[in-house]
């Protein structure tokens, strides 16, 4: 939990959006090679795998039979007939990839204990990087890849990030990683960019208050109930496609939308608290948080399409927290 | 909510005369016996060690131990894949704030995570089942805490100082516990004693209107926390009736039993403690009446009735997830069988005799008050593969 209140907290949320802040986090990597890999990979995710060339990535979801998200991970095409594919729930891929491997010639292995990764975020998080690596990473576009060289190792840059600022994960291998960490480290506190060692800033405060979500808050629902339209090629075949075409058809169940916790804090309301509409359920939460730069607690809620009125007044959980709905994007 | 369009949707418990117990209540209710079993253990303990530091230290020392070898490395694992936790979280210290955090849920400790970064994770609990037990059993959680994080520790002894600075058990309004990563904040290594300090940091205490009264099953029918993982209530009911009875009762047993000179100096006081649990839990009038309530008793059964206490067993047994059903239901005599391995062993891996023992003792000196003098409750069977719980007629010249 966050509260307004909390110097530590606000203090490394403000550094990335005004500065920079960097911070350790190994996703769980899936490596996925064979001369099927492509195909293999554009039969399970909802965007066209086909699509991203070498060295470029693509964010995009992998449905169940039913249309439903399962997952939702940033795909990497490292080089020919090889996918990198950062998702934070590894060993549930690997099960669903087995599944429906039948008839691709690939092999999926987990790499996370392998590959280590550091995150530079912020608008200046360009000069932190330019700084500490062999080569200007000037010319990176969003989602591209590079190869470089931080303190004679070998790491790979990846323009990317959840905190909706300009920003880059740094791959580097396992061996490498005390170097690298220290390279980055020198580099960061050079330009006043400090490490961000509280959890939630990085994955829910900084991510909410632009409208990135988890899995965890998109579970269950269809791309079109979480906004996610434009992500969804229907010109291709992939798994739940189906049943997704009649989704769309039939309209949304739900819709994932913005709250606005209008009371001082929010310490009675947990991921999955009930959300009332004149003291009838219609949904439920699924984060919550402070937002030191829109200075409110805010977060996501699953809320019955017919229901999902911007701007409806509703409360959540027992003590019925007054909160408004609103756009899931606050900046 | 309409008969016809939810009837098959909700589970419950049907008593003997047909009165439904929602699943929810069926939990709470079960909970709370739980607690109540142990909170009648403990008396047993101060009794045998009348040296508070002495009792603490020895049930801390051998939670400690059944903690760290009940957890396999593959059960951790496990553990650390089904719940995502990120690299980033140095599982060696914080996997344990985590573990602690789900178990409180399943267990109806309702609260929340305050804090979670990677010097410090405070937790704060508005409610505990266990409240009435007494500060032994607070400071044993220290212990199990302790174990959670040295087994996820790469040198087998973690980094923190934990401490929980408030617990309901002791009075506090809150129950907290707090975990500081020593050398950040140049903390000592603590000794089984030194867990209910103050921490370094200031902690945050939730206000008044924003505290809750029920763990989130309840609440929101599941358990979900930040890394995203959902439990349902149905899955967090039947883990709390398996390991809600090691940690508070099976774990503590150990010890206590070595408190005593002899197997028949425990026996003896151990059924001494249940017998007058058992005999003051209905001496009130009214607390019959309510019973009577709860359990849908129809005024044709008298108040001279066996089937009072065995309405009542029977439920217990069906909120406990035990399989049970009646043999005999007749205003001379109850019988209801059980499979003798689930009565005892609710956890297969930690089988508690003394359930059996305690059970019997309280619910002969119960029946005494709930219903009349004239009735007595046994088992037999104890060493079979069902046992039979009888309510009926008994004259014994040394009954006590």
């Amino acid at each position: 939990m966050l509260f307004k209140n909390d110097q530590a907290a606000r203090a490394q949320h403000q550094a990335v959006r005004e500065n920079a802040g960097w911070y350790r986090w190994t996703h769980d990597l899936v490596e996925v090679t064979g001369g099927d890999a492509e195909r293999f990979l554009d039969r399970l995710f909802v965007g066209a795998i086909t699509k991203i060339p070498a060295g470029r990535s693509k964010y995009t979801t992998m449905l169940n039979e039913e249309g439903r998200i399962i997952d939702d991970t940033i795909v990497m095409h490292m080089d020919q007939d090889r996918y990198w594919v950062s998702t934070l729930y590894a060993p549930q891929f690997l099960r669903w990839a087995e599944r429906h491997r039948s008839g691709y010639d690939i092999s999926c292995a987990d790499i996370t204990a392998q590959v280590d990764m550091y995150a530079v975020q912020g608008p200046k998080s360009l000069a932190v990087m330019d700084a500490m690596l062999d080569r200007p990473a000037d010319g990176l576009k969003r989602f591209a890849m590079m190869d470089a060289v931080l303190d004679s190792a070998a790491v790979k840059i990846h323009r990317s990030g959840f905190t909706g600022e300009l920003g880059y994960e740094v791959y580097c291998r396992i061996e490498d990683t005390k170097a690298v960490e220290a390279s980055i480290r020198r580099a960061c506190d050079a330009a006043g960019a400090p490490e961000l060692t509280i959890l939630e800033v990085y994955v829910r405060s900084l991510p909410v208050e632009k409208g990135f979500a988890l899995r965890q808050d998109m579970y269950g629902l269809t791309p079109y109930e979480c906004g996610l339209d434009w992500s969804v090629n229907l010109e291709k075949d992939f798994i739940g496609r189906d049943a997704l075409v009649n989704a769309r058809e039939e309209g949304p169940r739900y819709q994932l939308v913005g709250l606005e916790y209008l009371a001082e804090s929010y310490e009675d309301i947990a991921q999955r608290e009930i959300v009332y509409r004149y003291g009838v359920p219609c949904g439920f939460v699924r984060a919550a948080i402070y937002g030191y730069t829109v200075e409110k607690n805010i977060g996501f809620a699953v809320i019955e399409a017919d229901k999902a009125v911007l701007g409806e007044q509703v409360t959540v959980g027992e003590n019925a927290s007054p909160a408004v709905i609103t756009e899931k994007n606050w900046l | 909510m309409a008969l016809l369009d939810k009837l098959e949707s909700s589970k419950c418990v049907e008593t003997v005369w047909g009165k439904l117990i929602p699943e929810k209540e069926a939990y709470q209710y079960a909970v709370r016996q739980i607690a109540a079993f142990c909170a009648n253990l403990f008396q047993v303990m101060r009794i045998l060690e009348p040296d508070f530091e002495k009792r603490t230290s020895a049930i801390c020392e051998i939670s400690y131990m059944m903690n760290m070898s009940a957890s396999s490395d593959l059960y951790m694992q496990e553990f650390f894949n089904e719940w995502n936790i990120p690299e980033f979280c140095k599982r060696d210290a914080w996997l344990g704030g985590i573990f602690g955090d789900s178990g409180d849920e399943y267990e109806n400790m309702a609260g929340r995570v305050i804090q979670f970064t990677h010097d410090r994770v405070e937790k704060e609990l508005d409610t505990c089942p266990w409240d009435i037990v007494g500060a032994e059993l607070c400071n044993m959680t220290t212990a199990m805490f302790t174990a959670n994080f040295d087994l996820n520790s790469p040198n087998g002894e973690n980094e923190v100082a934990l401490n929980m600075c408030e617990a309901r058990g002791c009075g506090d309004c809150h129950c907290r516990v707090v975990a500081e990563r020593r050398d950040v904040y140049n903390l000592p290594k603590q000794g089984w004693l030194d867990h209910m300090n103050q921490p370094a940091d200031p902690v945050h205490d939730t206000p008044p209107e924003r505290r809750v009264k029920a763990g989130q099953i309840l609440r929101n029918g599941c358990y979900s926390q930040a890394f995203g993982e959902e439990k349902s209530f149905t899955w967090a009911y039947r883990w709390c009736m398996e390991k809600g009875w090691v940690w508070c009762v099976a774990f503590p047993l150990i010890a206590i039993r070595d408190m005593a000179e002899s197997d028949e100096e425990f026996e003896r006081i151990f059924k001494i403690v249940f017998a007058t649990a058992g005999k003051n839990a209905f001496i009130e009038p009214f607390a019959v009446e309510g019973m009577r309530s709860w359990l849908g008793v129809p005024h044709d059964i008298g108040s001279n009735d066996p089937r009072l206490m065995g309405g009542y067993i029977k439920a217990v047994l069906d909120t406990q997830l035990v399989p049970c059903f009646l043999e005999r239901f007749t205003k001379e005599e109850v019988v209801i069988r059980v499979d003798t391995e689930t009565f005892n062993g609710r956890f297969p891996m930690a089988p508690v005799d003394e359930l059996t023992t305690g059970y019997e003792v309280l619910w002969h000196n119960m029946v005494k008050t709930m219903v009349s003098a004239e009735w007595s409750c046994w088992f037999t069977g104890k060493d079979d593969e069902y046992m039979d719980i009888h309510i009926g007629r008994k004259v014994d010249k040394r009954m006590v």
